[in-house]
């Protein structure tokens, strides 16, 4: 059986798919993820998944984001005018991340 | 006991002979125990068992690290301790010098069990040692030693719990419980004694084996295991105690310097390439341990 481990670096982070395990069962999994997985990298905590149990979606079974433009969504079409707070420019930063990740520009 | 123990230059002799008797024990048998693990590496059952039992194996091997670097202390030097040793000096129980049935996992399992059970009472006994050495290492080495007795514990319920690997391990049993009782088999009894007497260690070796014996003994039974020797008194009504006769023992015990067979064999394998690249030094990649 297959686990699926998600490591969380420090307290409050998200956990992030980090690789797997073989294991007949959850105790199992989680002894070995620990060594196999939480032994080189700082490591706070981790999850193990069983494989079965991850459901999936994907890019052949929906078009995520749709298929019609919707600029009109993104923040960083809108002008704005003098300074922006931080968590404004930081997301804004994010979308252009994001847009030019899809190819969008 | 007022006196710190940590200055090699103010122990007595019979200071000096019961600390270097004590960890030479614990080095000894760490040591060793990880040389006869790092056989299972690129060999045991799965990938991740493989690297559990290689991580136990460098655990152990960090541990006799700690131990034989305060033996370095009182004026024993690396290469003395380990490759140039007489192996009939080494202080290890048999119970690690054993040689694996060729390919038998369940030997391994029920060998770490009964190792990292013993481990866990013996390393309990040493956290108020008067060495300020020895008290200070112990914390780091129990929390990694927590993971071997879970490890060993969960194979062995999941071994027991089919019909080969349950023959597998009473098969193991069989071998191996004799060799187990050396763990807790004292020599010098003026030794011993000093050993307590001086704080290095809280326990006597009679208490902890007894102690030990209460807990392996009925989770053995528990996973349906029969013991091969049976020294328990009364009737079962009373609190646990369990008599090791001479007659359950081995032979070879180890803390006195006897061995099997095996160790000699496995002590030229490990010392070979010293030997042969006529090495007067041991080679270090790390700093002294803290």
């Amino acid at each position: 059986m297959i686990w699926e481990v998600f490591r969380q670096e420090k307290t409050g982070q998200y956990h992030t798919h980090c690789g797997n395990v073989h294991a007949p069962d959850r105790e199992m999994a989680k002894q070995f993820a620990a060594i196999q997985h939480g032994r080189r990298k700082p490591t706070n905590s981790l999850w193990v998944v069983p494989r079965d149990e991850v459901g999936e979606i994907d890019a052949e079974d929906v078009a995520f984001g749709g298929t019609t433009d919707k600029a009109y969504r993104w923040a960083t079409t809108y002008k704005t005018t003098g300074e922006d707070a931080r968590e404004v420019v930081e997301s804004e930063d994010e979308q252009a991340t994001a847009e030019r990740q899809r190819g969008d520009d | 006991m007022a006196t710190s123990l940590e200055n090699p230059d103010e122990l007595d002799e019979r200071e000096r002979r019961a600390l270097e008797t004590l960890l030479k024990r614990l080095a000894d048998d760490e040591f060793v125990l990880a040389e006869r693990y790092t056989e299972w590496q690129v060999r045991a059952p799965t990938l991740e068992s493989d690297l559990a039992l290689a991580n136990n194996a460098q655990d152990e091997l960090g541990h006799a690290r700690l131990w034989y670097d305060v033996l370095g202390d009182i004026g024993f030097e690396e290469r003395e301790l380990v490759y140039e040793r007489d192996p009939a000096d080494f202080r290890h129980s048999t119970l690690v010098e054993r040689p694996f049935e060729d390919g038998d996992w369940a030997d391994a399992v029920l060998r770490s069990y009964l190792y990292d059970a013993a481990e866990e009472i013996r390393l309990e006994s040493l956290v108020d040692s008067t060495h300020p050495k020895i008290a200070d290492r112990v914390g780091k080495i129990r929390s990694e030693e927590a993971y071997h007795l879970e490890h060993a514990q969960n194979w062995l319920e999941r071994l027991a719990d089919g019909d080969e690997g349950h023959e597998r391990l009473q098969d193991a049993l069989d071998r191996l419980f004799p060799y187990a009782f050396t763990l807790f088999e004292p020599v010098d009894p003026d030794v011993e004694e000093d050993i307590v007497d001086l704080g290095l260690r809280d326990a006597t070796l009679e208490e902890m084996g007894e102690e030990w014996l209460s807990i392996v003994v009925p989770y053995l039974e528990s996973l349906d295991l029969e013991l091969p020797a049976d020294g328990r008194v009364g009737d079962g009504t009373d609190e646990f105690e369990f008599e090791v006769t001479e007659e359950m023992l081995p032979e070879e015990r180890g803390r006195d310097g006897t061995h099997t067979d095996a160790w000699f064999d496995l002590y030229d394998e490990f010392t070979r390439t010293y030997r042969e690249l006529g090495r007067t030094e041991t080679t270090r990649i790390m700093d002294k341990p803290e």
